[in-house]
């Protein structure tokens, strides 16, 4: 980071709370808060380095994640940005074949 | 005769179109006034139900006695969470739903709409997560608002409150009163005295006249000594019938001042706050061994708690440990008890409702939803 220089505000304000010290004001997130990346285990794998405490078969979970936006790195977020993406799949298990995948609008 | 054997059969042909549009109208006419009538039939007063939402966007009552599907509202908007609470007169549902936004007030007996609080305004996005609650007199609705305003260049969240809506807002009710709220708060629950609980980074109780706010409980905060600071996952607003408003924790406990994960002794615990004493406590009830979503202690037997994701299972909390556990179908994330506390309801993911002896954990049966997936919908029991 030595050989970093901010060049804008944005890249200062991060420069000045590192060497403020105020990464200790930030605390891991312990409730759901929607579309904030979590620090909980994936579907990879469960707390405990497993696979048996993941839900079973992950189409079970597959809404209540994109619901409430939990990963929106891996599931797209239907909380805000793509609110009709089951919209032909209301069943996961069963429809999961009408579900598409999803790319950003271009904003022309 | 060939011929007239043709005509015979050409008339038939003709004929038979016309007989079965005959009978399809008088089927649709059927169907359509037996749906009818069965949106509009009323609850029974003493009878206990459970109400649960599914996609594409259904509030289902089910009749506990018969273990059916007694009716299906139909809810405005989009699905999403289908979170429920359930007014003390137990004649209305409010639903918070349409990706987080808005809250309806479905009256049960007839499935009308009879309150909405859109939540968002011009600009500014507001959701709740999960965080609503009805007052013990049925007045007031809480609701915790997460505004964001949408600028064309950027975005900017603001701070959350606590809007207080009047129950009789009708279908465009506004806030009567609002105060600052604590952030991240989630799941919510109304003291008999009308004391607003609130979960966030700890356990608050707040005047909801004044917005005056004091800590119920310690959680992330707690100074249990040799304690880790506990995890808690609180996404369900649930009820119950032995009236605690109660969060599983997980948390570690060291076995010396030197905090070495490695000998840590891993917990399972529930946080619970007695709705009619305030008495708070945090209480271990065995090791971690798997993950819950959702607990609940058996109303009939406050030393029995069960927690549900991937098992049944069901803890003795003075001796600490499991005393037995039921392989479930598929995970469930949500869990409800009837008030005699002598059957287990899992709710939430598929859109099938398992139901378990509360002694045996033996499944008894389960009720088909129509409708898709109930994703995170909340369980909600009541006797009318």
């Amino acid at each position: 980071m030595k050989h970093l220089k901010p060049v804008n505000q944005k890249a200062d304000a991060l420069s000045k709370a590192a060497t403020d010290n105020q990464v200790d004001e930030v605390i891991a997130m312990q409730s759901v808060a929607g579309c904030t990346a979590t620090t909980d285990p994936g579907w990879e794998i469960d707390a405990f380095g497993s696979v048996t405490s993941l839900c079973q078969p992950m189409e079970s979970d597959l809404y209540g994640c994109a619901d409430p936006c939990w990963w929106p790195a891996q599931v797209p977020d239907m909380m805000n940005t793509y609110p009709d993406w089951n919209k032909d799949a209301p069943s996961a298990g069963e429809n999961w074949r009408n579900l598409g995948d999803v790319f950003p609008k271009s904003k022309d | 005769m060939n011929l007239i054997t043709l005509k015979n059969k050409k008339n038939g042909r003709l004929v038979l179109p016309l007989v079965s549009l005959f009978s399809l109208s008088i089927l649709i006419g059927g169907v359509s006034e037996s749906v009818e009538a069965k949106t509009n039939q009323r609850l029974v007063v003493g009878n206990e139900y459970m109400l649960v939402t599914n996609y594409p966007n259904n509030l289902h009552v089910l009749d506990l006695a018969t273990e059916k599907v007694m009716k299906t509202c139909q809810l405005p908007d989009d699905f999403g969470p289908g979170a429920i609470k359930v007014s003390p007169d137990h004649k209305t549902a409010y639903v918070l739903n349409n990706h987080y936004e808005d809250i309806y007030g479905i009256d049960m007996d007839s499935c009308d709409v009879v309150f909405t609080a859109r939540q968002s305004n011009g600009n500014e996005r507001v959701k709740s997560i999960f965080s609503f609650a009805v007052s013990p007199d049925g007045k007031e609705l809480y609701t915790i608002q997460n505004p964001t305003l949408l600028n064309k260049d950027h975005y900017r969240i603001q701070e959350p409150r606590l809007a207080v809506y009047d129950t009789k807002g009708g279908l465009d009710a506004k806030p009567i009163r609002s105060f600052p709220a604590p952030r991240q708060v989630t799941v919510m629950s109304v003291a008999e005295n009308g004391t607003l609980l609130m979960a966030g980074e700890d356990f608050y109780a707040v005047d909801v006249n004044t917005g005056e706010k004091t800590v119920a409980l310690a959680n992330r905060n707690w100074q249990r000594p040799l304690y880790a600071a506990p995890d808690v996952l609180n996404a369900w607003p649930m009820d119950t019938a032995n009236n605690e408003f109660l969060s599983l924790y997980t948390t570690a406990r060291f076995q010396d001042e030197t905090m070495d994960l490695n000998s840590a002794e891993w917990i399972y615990g529930f946080h619970t706050i007695d709705l009619k004493t305030g008495k708070a406590e945090s209480i271990d009830f065995g090791p971690i061994t798997e993950i819950y979503f959702t607990g609940m202690r058996n109303p009939a037997d406050s030393n029995i708690v069960y927690g549900v994701l991937n098992r049944l299972a069901k803890y003795d909390i003075s001796k600490k440990e499991m005393i037995n556990a039921a392989p479930l179908d598929h995970s469930y994330y949500c869990i409800a008890m009837n008030d005699k506390g002598t059957r287990v309801y899992l709710a939430g993911t598929f859109n099938d409702v398992a139901i378990y002896d509360a002694d045996s954990l033996e499944k008894t049966g389960s009720i088909k939803l129509p409708g898709g997936d109930m994703a995170i919908t909340t369980a909600q029991v009541f006797r009318r």
